[in-house]
């Protein structure tokens, strides 16, 4: 039989450095589960991330236990990192800080295809280049689709 | 220390797909973690870590394209575990070991070990707890000195004491886990536990004939070479916290300090081995 969901707690952690402060343990702590446990697993899991910023969806049972599952960096993150930027622009229609091109967009789309909930790679690849062309970074050449 | 950190609660409208952006801005900056909200996100940051000026570097809260606004608050460190602490199961290990709370009826066992964990690892829950008892119970420690790496709560430490070990030092880098580990050798009457906090760089011209750590893998091989020199040859070295897959790596980095592996128990995929120096 199904366990019964008490909650779903969506955070984003950094791969390697889960910990009980907030907000780990306050929204693991007031479900009643053992903080300490779910630390060490994250941490044990995204041990290859250390350090990446990571989305990671953690579901709560009614009889207190849990699972969660980790996904891939944010578009906004992988965008960054492809374009080797810190930061995106506070005028992106104006001032463009960097350049990325399709191909780099259709990895981050690959990538990203199940949690953008994109039925096409087409249509990931669109979302991931509006997300790059709101931080002012340019997606250089003709679309390939 | 003590860790106090600052929750900044953003709204942002619209929410996509910029609140993907705020927070791969913020996590640049310096900020920790996010929890996602209905209305955009609340972000984390220690306060030794923020500083006034941050929030300019992220450009896109100038952005005229999203509305951001934004609220602060400072969050004490409380014992967020109380809840699951309230009613915990104890453990028992090998039908000889038993891990409990003050609130447990006091067991028929050889090695009875009271533990008040808070937010420190190491209830004997977790499978890697487990296995570096069950090490523990099977070896022998009777006058030897122990170091007591990542000690949580410090039940290694405590067990080790019970068996005869002495004198023992136990570090961690958390202050919770290091004010824990002072609460519960005190509890089961240690005498021979002395506790730090800090890293490895403590160790530092320290001699011990054991050594045990259930860290993580990175943080094993990172320190691996620092372990080794502070072990005495024909020295026993204790290492848990990685899965199966990850023993290749540690056992090749142990090779490297004349560490040779003599044995390790799995359990769920996770593995507690124990290594030799030889001289």
């Amino acid at each position: 039989m199904a366990k019964e969901i008490s909650k779903v707690v969506k955070l984003q952690v950094r791969g390697g450095a889960a910990n009980p402060s907030p907000p780990v343990g306050p929204a693991l702590g007031a479900a009643g589960v053992n903080i300490m446990e779910f630390c060490k697993q994250f941490n044990a899991r995204t041990q290859d991330k250390q350090g990446k910023v990571l989305p990671v969806a953690i579901t709560v049972y009614k009889d207190k236990s849990f699972d969660f599952v980790v996904k891939t960096p944010p578009a906004a993150v992988q965008v960054m990192e492809a374009a080797k930027i810190k930061k995106g622009s506070g005028e992106p229609h104006i001032r463009k800080v960097a350049t990325i091109s399709w191909d780099q967009i259709k990895t981050i789309a690959e990538d990203k295809m199940q949690d953008l909930n994109a039925f096409t790679i087409e249509s990931a690849m669109k979302m991931v280049a509006g997300t790059a062309r709101s931080m002012g970074v340019k997606v250089k050449g003709n679309a390939p689709f | 220390m003590e860790d106090i950190y600052l929750e900044f609660e953003f709204n942002v409208s619209p929410s996509e797909p910029w609140t993907d952006i705020l927070i791969a801005e913020l996590g640049e900056a310096g900020f920790e973690s996010f929890a996602e909200t209905e209305t955009g996100v609340t972000a984390y940051i220690q306060k030794r870590a923020w500083k006034e000026d941050l929030l300019e570097a992220v450009d896109v809260l100038k952005s005229d394209l999203v509305t951001i606004s934004y609220t602060q608050q400072e969050i004490k460190q409380v014992n967020w575990n109380e809840e699951w602490e309230k009613n915990f199961e104890p453990i028992l290990v090998d039908g000889i070991c038993s891990v409990r709370a003050p609130f447990h009826e006091k067991p028929d066992v050889t090695f009875d070990i009271v533990i008040e964990p808070k937010m420190s690892f190491g209830t004997g829950h977790h499978e890697t707890t487990h296995m570096m008892i069950q090490h523990l119970l099977k070896n022998e420690w009777a006058g030897k000195k122990v170091l007591d790496m990542g000690c949580g709560t410090a039940v290694l430490a405590i067990l080790a004491e019970m068996k005869g070990a002495q004198p023992i030092d136990a570090i961690d880098i958390d202050n919770w886990c290091y004010l824990n580990s002072i609460e519960n050798a005190a509890r089961n009457n240690c005498k021979h536990i002395s506790v730090y906090e800090g890293d490895a760089s403590l160790l530092e011209r320290k001699s011990y004939d054991t050594i045990i750590a259930n860290i993580n893998r990175n943080i094993l091989l990172n320190d691996m070479a620092t372990y080794a020199a502070c072990l005495e040859a024909g020295g026993e070295l204790y290492l848990s916290g990685f899965y199966t897959e990850d023993l290749e790596s540690i056992e090749k980095e142990c090779n490297k300090h004349k560490l040779l592996h003599v044995e390790h128990i799995i359990r769920n995929n996770w593995v507690a081995a124990k290594f030799f120096k030889n001289d």
